[in-house]
């Protein structure tokens, strides 16, 4: 169902709930995985997955259709991420170290990293940037999202996003490089 | 002497890089969503209009029903006093003669002394039984021991 169909639907009170079932099956697994990305533990990412759509149906109606319904919903999801990690550090009184340790952890305990040695440093390496690096090195790296796409979900400048991203890759490279990774290829002995 | 680590020749994990939801996690998210939404929605307290109301009014009226509470339950509470219980009534209905036929009986062990020192409410019946002469008085206190005769 396109877009503009869900919101036809959304605003007849006779259709808004298939609409809005409509609109979780469509987008469901991006913000799911967007979400997971940013917070790593399933059950975290499913609370916050359902909390966005809680949002989402909320504020539908409000939808001024300036932008992509896509990139609104992702939007909310951006912010409900970072203020998830947010309000952790500060309950917590953590400083940043910790709650990266904490995700780091349980980045460890993933079947998909576990026994993929690059695979878990570079993850490790993309936990070490800051929650805002670390979303715009993910929308950018994994979901290939243009950057003025990227410039309305985050309210920052296509610019800004280029030498973010930029500044991200370097200190992947320089983190995943200095902790002693092997060749790619073993064989090319010298 | 290590290579460095390019970010672009790594092979990017597509589409995630983290392991997958349990299975049947996205057929049933749709429905827990709905569950959410579909809530119904709390009623308003009967009482919403107050937190639109100024703060004198809030106070004001905040006193007035702790001032009420308290009066009402002083007036509760001295009415219940005066008011006899049921106990008390019945046995008001008691002719005191029978009372005392009753006291002094052998199964109750009650004597005069006892009635003596029954309660000051319950002067009526003594004062009405006890009503000796001096020479009864007399009579009375001779017949008491030397030990009692001391707490007198």
């Amino acid at each position: 169902m396109e877009d503009s169909e869900i919101l036809a639907k959304f605003c007849e009170p006779a259709s808004r709930n298939l609409a809005f079932n409509q609109l979780v099956r469509k987008y469901q697994q991006k913000v799911y995985w967007h979400v997971r990305k940013m917070v790593v533990d399933h059950a975290d990412a499913d609370d916050l997955t359902q909390d966005v759509f809680v949002k989402v149906w909320k504020n539908l109606e409000n939808f001024r259709q300036d932008a992509q319904l896509f990139t609104w919903i992702y939007r909310i999801a951006t912010n409900e991420c970072l203020s998830f990690l947010q309000s952790k550090r500060r309950r917590f009184f953590l400083p940043l170290n910790d709650v990266g340790a904490e995700l780091a952890a349980k980045l460890e305990a993933d079947p998909a990293i576990a026994g993929n040695e690059i695979e878990l440093k570079l993850q490790r390496a993309i936990l070490r940037l800051p929650d805002k690096q670390r979303l715009v090195f993910n929308l950018r790296y994994y979901d290939e999202m243009p950057y003025e796409q990227m410039a309305e979900v985050t309210g920052t400048s296509v610019g800004a996003l280029k030498a973010s991203y930029h500044h991200a890759a370097r200190k992947i490279e320089e983190y995943v490089t200095a902790a002693d990774n092997p060749p790619p290829f073993a064989t090319d002995a010298r | 002497m290590h290579t460095p680590f390019r970010l672009d020749e790594h092979p990017r994990r597509r589409p995630q890089p983290l392991s997958g939801p349990p299975a049947g996690y996205f057929e049933q998210l749709p429905t827990r969503v709905m569950a959410r939404v579909a809530a119904p929605a709390r009623r308003p307290l009967p009482l919403a209009w107050l937190r639109h109301a100024p703060a004198y009014v809030r106070t004001g009226l905040a006193s007035t029903v702790l001032l009420g509470t308290f009066a009402a339950s002083l007036w509760l509470g001295g009415t219940s006093r005066h008011q006899p219980t049921r106990a008390t009534t019945t046995l008001d209905a008691v002719p005191p003669q029978q009372l005392v036929d009753y006291l002094t009986s052998g199964e109750t062990h009650v004597d005069m002394l006892d009635l003596a020192e029954l309660p000051t409410r319950r002067l009526r019946l003594a004062t009405q039984y006890l009503q000796p002469s001096p020479r009864e008085l007399t009579e009375a206190l001779d017949a008491q021991p030397a030990e009692e005769a001391a707490l007198l």
